[in-house]
């Protein structure tokens, strides 16, 4: 008997272990066998096989749902934003008119559809229509309220006609999604906006089959019109924890690992360098693309992140340097505002607001919240001085992150209650406003400022943070008057009013200047990066033959 | 009877090295403060993933916490909470089952089949439920278990109870008028006490268990407060470029499931003499009613 019950507890161990092992294992113990075969004509036939915590989930480039890298590789738009400016993509040139509201874009004549149907300004209207048709969705991106019509000039000419100049039209049509382009024959009765019966784009890769929940295999379009894209296939795999991403990694079932586009990095510095370690992976890094920040909620009721001093408050309390230092162990810059200067119109003298917890106590108390004797939390009326906080549960650093945070609030007597969550169920509590803080990030080169800064009106985005803020109708109306500015020093200033109010509302609160990071199998060649930290140009990247 | 339970289980030397094991963790949970070298929430980040030293035994985590600080806060949620939850669902399950098989008929018809329904669902799934419906925390695990567990110590005590409620003396006693309340606490408890403690013991270690899954899961103690299968999740995360710190706190639930295990047998040794090291064969036969405990441990 005792000997049984030491077996027991023999058994115990194992299956604790075993329970350890499967949880790390689970994805990869299933998926072995069936790609066993397929991940050694990985290396050989020289494909890509990338790790992503999430699923593709719905390709339809007309609605918000799916992965953006996976749509940058399927749909094109009509224009790219590069660092050099707006360039032609499917479109090969166009005018505007002097009033700013016309555009006229002469497309590529050699583009063709994944299902054939050649590319052509019908196609172009087709699509324009099935997103407009969809307009509140897309409010975010002011465009969709300023094209009236878009219409056929001739077989390859296309004109939109805009209810009013507006001078980030272009910036807009070069984004992953909305404006971009799927067969007409894939549309439901002209419409996207209730799905699409196939995802036919124009881009370098195609859809070729899609697992829900476990893999999503893409082809390359041997008819680009770019010319055939030299890794000729391209995986998505789901792998939604860190070490087996690691681990798979090290085993070559999958190859290839970059920041996603919800800025969620799976891989924590010190496993990148370990496997960069190893020689068969190289680490290739952005230039910085976004602030990563903690939004806070200023239109909650009830919600102590109401009130600008403590916003402000937490805003002194956070010590950037060592979450620089120590959490990203240097490859991230601490950030001081909104967007950082190099961003354009960004470049305006702030408040600063260093690592002071002396002064983050200062603001409490002269706010009224008051720390009682005896008393960790601090008050106001009854009410305690406490909060949650989201993160995103896939990325090791922003929960490492979130509970450096909760440390150090806690410190000036502030309560936070941390809570992980997936991406999607974050983003949905950023658009019904279920939150006091959350951690974000902004949008990225291509899209800061205008896009960011029109999503603080919008009600998908950052509508209840912006809203609660004293100066919120001033706020919306200068968002407005910008978006239509076309006088540059107008525009420079109105951009200047809208960061200082929101700088000093403290709504947004900086931590660090995020890059997108990618590990690649170190024979991988051109990896580069876009505009946006949304997408990346496979395209471009091949094998070196000497290796 | 108790002195006999007492020199019996003094006999056993791998239960008095249980016991002491976990009296050691008992106390060591309750007066965390007076053995925890430091705060167990105190962030310093320049210690981020410091190995062991003089001044931080255990090494410190991703926050450059005090390992072993929180390991020994972890004790609360991990061993104290789950002791009163078992606490809890083994009075009433005892209470439960001791009405139902002493007074049996109706009585006994009623409570049995709520046991069944509440048998009828695995314990992992009702405990999921609730923690969806109530929300994640460890008071809400706890509770869980409290709601869950007591069905089937019923059982069992109710099974105990049949057995001892035949014995002559509980006949005569009924006969002479003696009234049943104190038939039971006189007769009764006694007598079924020692299954009590055994099959309360055994559970024990499961919810020890269980409770820690439900951290590594994230559904249970929420951060900053330490609790053992969090920091098991916690150290996943760098699990292959800092393996070491799995180490602490998978020994801890280890350590602290096997002593409850080989306590729990000892237990049942010394408090049943037909289970004494001279028969062994017999008594593996003769503990059968009691130790159904395979299918708990899921």
């Amino acid at each position: 008997m005792k000997r049984m019950r030491f077996k027991f507890s023999l058994a115990i161990m194992l299956g604790l272990t075993l329970l350890l092992a499967g949880c790390g294992d689970g994805n990869g113990a299933e998926n072995g066998a069936e790609n066993g075969t397929e991940s050694s004509r990985a290396e050989a036939s020289e494909e890509l096989v990338y790790a992503s915590t999430k699923d593709i989930l719905d390709m339809n480039p007309h609605l918000y749902a799916g992965s953006m890298p996976a749509q940058g590789m399927v749909y094109e738009s009509l224009v790219e934003n590069t660092k050099d400016g707006i360039k032609p993509l499917l479109a090969e040139s166009w005018e505007i008119s002097e009033d700013g509201k016309v555009y006229t874009f002469h497309l590529r004549q050699d583009v063709k559809f994944h299902d054939g149907e050649p590319f052509n300004a019908e196609a172009v209207k087709q699509n324009i229509e099935a997103v407009q048709h969809n307009a509140a969705k897309h409010s975010w991106i002011k465009l969709s309220t300023k094209i009236v019509s878009s219409n056929v000039i001739d077989e390859y000419t296309v004109q939109f006609v805009l209810s009013e100049a507006y001078y980030p039209a272009l910036t807009e049509l070069s984004m992953t999604r909305p404006y971009v382009f799927i067969s007409p024959n894939d549309l439901i009765n002209g419409d996207s906006k209730d799905g699409v019966s196939g995802y036919n784009g124009t881009g370098p890769y195609k859809l070729k089959e899609h697992k829900v929940e476990q893999y999503a295999v893409f082809e390359a379009n041997e008819q680009y019109w770019g010319g055939a894209p030299k890794v000729k296939r391209i995986t998505a795999k789901v792998l939604p924890e860190g070490e087996t991403t690691f681990l798979a990694l090290q085993k070559g079932e999958v190859n290839f690992v970059f920041t996603d586009d919800r800025g969620t990095d799976s891989l924590d510095v010190e496993a990148m360098n370990q496997l960069v370690d190893s020689g068969d992976y190289q680490l290739v890094r952005s230039e910085p693309m976004n602030t990563k920040m903690i939004v806070a909620n200023s239109s909650k009721q009830g919600s102590p992140a109401q009130d600008t001093k403590v916003r402000e408050a937490i805003w002194h309390a956070i010590d950037r340097e060592t979450i620089s230092k120590q959490i990203f162990a240097g490859t991230e810059a601490p950030a001081n505002t909104l967007f950082s200067s190099n961003v354009n119109y960004a470049n305006v003298p702030m408040k600063e607001r260093a690592y002071d917890p002396e002064a983050a106590k200062r603001l409490l108390d002269e706010a009224g919240w008051i720390l009682a004797e005896g008393e960790a939390v601090r008050a106001k009326d009854g009410q305690k001085l406490a909060m949650k906080l989201y993160y995103d549960v896939n990325s090791g650093s922003q929960k490492t992150e979130a509970e450096f945070i909760q440390h150090a609030v806690g410190q000036i007597g502030m309560q936070l209650e941390v809570i992980g969550e997936e991406s999607t169920s974050i983003a949905n509590r950023r658009s019904t406003g279920d939150y006091d803080l959350l951690m974000n990030q902004t949008w990225g080169l291509a899209y800061d400022p205008q896009s960011t800064i029109a999503a603080f009106t919008s009600e998908t985005s950052y509508r209840h943070t912006t809203s609660g803020i004293a100066r919120a109708e001033e706020l919306y109306g200068k968002i407005d008057e910008v978006m239509v500015a076309s006088d540059e020093t107008q525009r420079a200033a109105l951009y200047k009013d809208i960061l200082t109010i929101v700088h000093d509302e403290a709504v947004f609160i900086p931590l660090t200047n995020g890059s997108v990071t990618v590990i690649a199998p170190a024979n991988l060649q051109d990896v580069s990066f876009k505009q946006t930290q949304f997408e990346l140009p496979f395209e471009q990247m091949h094998f070196d033959a000497s290796e | 009877m108790k002195m006999r339970l007492l020199t019996n289980l003094l006999q056993d030397k791998l239960a008095v090295l249980s016991l002491a094991v976990i009296g050691l963790i008992l106390a060591a949970g309750a007066m965390a403060p007076v053995f925890a070298p430091h705060d167990p929430n105190a962030v310093n980040m320049d210690l981020r993933y410091a190995g062991a030293s003089w001044h931080y035994l255990l090494g410190n985590d991703h926050l450059g916490r005090c390992i072993l600080s929180r390991l020994i806060y972890g004790i609360r949620p991990s061993v104290l909470g789950v002791l009163a939850a078992l606490f809890v669902s083994v009075a009433l399950g005892a209470f439960l089952g001791l009405v139902a098989g002493y007074f049996k008929g109706k009585t006994d018809a009623v409570i049995m089949r709520v046991c069944d329904i509440m048998l009828s669902f695995p314990g992992y799934v009702m405990t999921l439920a609730i923690v969806g419906i109530l929300g994640v925390g460890l008071g809400n695990i706890l509770l869980a278990f409290m709601l869950l567990k007591w069905a089937w110590f019923a059982r069992i005590i109710r099974a105990s109870v049949l057995q001892a409620a035949e014995a002559d003396y509980i006949k005569f006693a009924r006969i002479t008028g003696v009234p049943s309340i104190t038939i039971l606490l006189r007769h009764v408890v006694p007598v079924v006490s020692a299954d009590i403690a055994v099959v309360a013991s055994s559970s024990f270690g499961s919810m020890i268990l269980q409770l820690s899954g439900f951290s590594f899961l994230g559904l249970g103690v929420q951060a900053p407060n330490a609790e053992w299968g969090m920091m098991l999740n916690e150290a996943r995360d760098v699990m292959f470029s800092r393996p070491e710190l799995m180490l602490a706190p998978g020994l801890a639930i280890v350590l602290t499931v096997s002593a409850v295990n080989f306590m729990s047998d000892a237990l049942q040794t010394a408090l049943d003499p037909t289970l004494s090291k001279t028969n062994r064969k017999f008594r593996e036969q003769a503990s059968l009613p009691v130790k159904l405990r395979g299918k708990e441990v899921a």
